[in-house]
């Protein structure tokens, strides 16, 4: 096959690199397989992305939801059935005021410790970031677990508290997750922050709170929403947290984890498509209003254009 | 009346600036909620259970017993044969493993990828960016799910290849197990290595690699004495961000193993759910941070904390 190739392109090459061409592949050659080599392998992996999600997308419109063979033709069905499952239905709501009140709550406190990193001085700084970061590495299993037992056992046997497991202890679990996203993003916007641009304002007879109205927050905005944005989506589609303090109430992917068990394949399609259009134009309209693509792969600030 | 109501307004919002104007109530403010909260949320229940790890449970109130034992160490390890036959060993082993194959598919798969994205910009960039964050916003367990479909003797790929005739019976390959596990981590954890190897090479000068080739260098020497040095935070950071949740994973092994695969997340989770034994969950918890806080002082070594940071 590559010698095919490498015959192929000495071909079209001049003269005089045929004649010195005494390797099975002469420079040129191997310079035009290499590109392309990374374009097909670019491409193979864009497509290893996305056929699953492809696959379920197309079985949630067809009548057999399963597999592909014997083709017996595409419905709606499924869709009105399941936006007609009222439990599902209570589910995503759930996870829709979990995620809004926890990433809010998150949002509040990571804004807040980000100012202390990124403008002050304090003992043990490098130990309150390294704390703060830790939500984030710690695997959900564990944190579930260690939640569980302190609501459960630890806060009524040791301190009298009563927490019934349910909405709030997800959404207080959930506020504690989703803070260091908003710490990160919103410290690295702080970081490339011009101070001077504060001083002149100060100069200027501005008070602190007209800076931070009029100068602060316009340049910092942005990052607090891409963290609020994050840390929303982290509480929208954990699982192994919720799963554990829960209690008895169900979020969206606690009712989606038992459908997947309980085997119940039309739905499950239906409800996951129907998230994958939803992310796809949230993106789309992120994407062109703000700079998301730079706010994550933290290029953001020295790529605008 | 108007002018009262104006200064008792200016005086509110004088007090309220005035408020921030002392370094000590400026850094109170600013650090104290987070610590409270991750006070109380995160580092006392992490520290009950490391204790609660080395005591024991009532059977019938399920009460703790504040007496320091080391039996539920011992129940890890403790069975029939030899330690490492112990359901526990088993599963810690595997998902070592296949927490390794993932991190090192990971790194192989996104390094050419991440390698495009730096030196092409415009278009193809934006482009390519939103196919992979697609369906990296997209939920987890949806992302398992859509695995889910693709394997079994029944899925996807196996119906697919025995209808268009390429075999004639479902391919083992495709069965629920391990590959299809490794399969759905690597998908559910890539884009995470791909934008952690993306902001380091993004960074990277690339007149450096020519300069190295026109001295002389091959692509080989080039890649391993210019690039590799010079993307290693990338690639420390992108690994931890794959190794550390893969090992701790729940959904994948649950779905895509169907059973016949046991990691640690899965383990711990039974014992807990089914016989609320969280003496013995909290034990074999202390394995997986461990392994964390070790991944990480190893990591440290090389790179910041500010390196970590974007995903």
């Amino acid at each position: 096959m590559a010698t095919e190739t490498g015959e192929t392109e000495s071909g079209t090459g001049t003269v005089t690199e045929r004649g010195t061409g005494t390797r099975v592949l002469d420079h040129e050659t191997k310079e035009w397989l290499l590109s392309r080599g990374f374009y097909v392998v670019a491409g193979a992996l864009l497509v290893f992305l996305w056929i699953p999600l492809a696959v379920m997308v197309i079985l949630s419109f067809a009548v057999n939801a399963s597999t592909f063979f014997p083709f017996r033709g595409f419905t709606l069905a499924h869709y009105t059935a399941t936006f007609a499952d009222g439990a599902l239905m209570t589910s995503l709501w759930h996870s829709v005021q979990v995620a809004t009140i926890a990433a809010s709550v998150a949002t509040v406190l990571g804004v807040l410790s980000s100012f202390a990193l990124a403008r002050f001085s304090f003992p043990f700084k490098e130990l309150y970031r390294t704390f703060g970061i830790l939500p984030m590495v710690i695997p959900g299993v564990v944190l579930g677990i260690a939640l569980l037992i302190y609501f459960r056992t630890l806060l009524p046997q040791l301190f009298g508290i009563q927490i019934v497991p349910g909405f709030w202890t997800v959404v207080l679990t959930h506020s504690v997750y989703g803070y260091p996203f908003v710490l990160l993003i919103v410290t690295s916007r702080l970081y490339t922050f011009d101070e001077s641009l504060e001083e002149a304002a100060r100069d200027l007879g501005a008070d602190p709170l007209t800076v931070f109205r009029d100068i602060t927050m316009p340049i910092v905005a942005p990052a607090i929403g891409a963290g609020f944005l994050f840390a929303w989506i982290r509480s929208f589609e954990d699982f192994i947290r919720a799963f554990f303090v829960r209690g008895t109430m169900d979020v969206l992917t606690t009712s989606m984890f038992s459908m997947i068990k309980y085997g119940t394949a039309p739905k499950m399609n239906a409800i996951s498509s129907f998230i994958v259009f939803v992310i796809a134009i949230v993106l789309a309209v992120a994407m062109n209003v703000g700079n998301v693509s730079g706010m994550v792969a933290g290029t953001e600030g020295n790529d605008e254009e | 009346m108007a002018t009262e109501t104006s200064e008792r307004s200016r005086s509110a919002r004088e007090r309220f600036v005035g408020a921030f104007t002392s370094r000590a109530s400026r850094l109170g403010i600013t650090t104290g909620p987070a610590l409270i909260w991750l006070f109380l949320l995160l580092l006392t229940p992490l520290t009950f259970m490391v204790a609660v790890s080395f005591t024991s449970v009532d059977t019938f109130t399920y009460q703790i017993i504040w007496e320091p034992t080391l039996e539920n160490y011992d129940s890890l390890f403790a069975g029939q044969g030899p330690f490492w036959q112990t359901a526990f060993f088993q599963s810690l082993a595997l998902s070592y493993f296949i927490a390794a194959v993932t991190t090192v598919l990971c790194l192989v798969l996104a390094f050419p990828l991440a390698y495009l994205l730096a030196r092409r910009g415009g278009t193809t960039f934006k482009v390519v960016i939103f196919l992979v964050l697609l369906p990296f916003f997209t939920m987890y367990l949806v992302r398992a799910y859509s695995w889910f479909l693709m394997f079994g003797p029944s899925g996807v790929i196996n119906s697919t290849l025995m209808r268009l005739g390429i075999v004639n019976g479902p391919l083992n390959l495709f069965n629920y197990g391990v590959p299809a596990i490794i399969i759905g981590l690597t998908h559910a954890y890539f884009p995470y290595m791909l934008l952690s190897l993306y902001a380091s090479l993004d960074g990277l000068d690339f007149s450096l690699t020519e300069a190295a080739r026109d001295l002389g260098a091959s692509r080989t020497e080039t890649l391993k004495d210019i690039i590799l040095p010079l993307v290693l935070p990338g690639i420390i950071s992108g690994s931890l961000f794959v190794f550390v949740p893969s090992l701790g994973a729940f959904i994948t092994p649950r779905f895509l193993g169907q059973g016949k695969v046991l990691m640690i997340g899965q383990l711990i989770e039974e014992r807990i759910n089914s016989l609320y034994a969280i003496g013995y969950g909290s034990a074999a918890s202390m394995f997986i941070v461990l392994s964390i806080v070790i991944a990480f002082a190893v990591a440290f070594r090389y790179v910041s904390i500010e390196d970590l940071g974007g995903v």
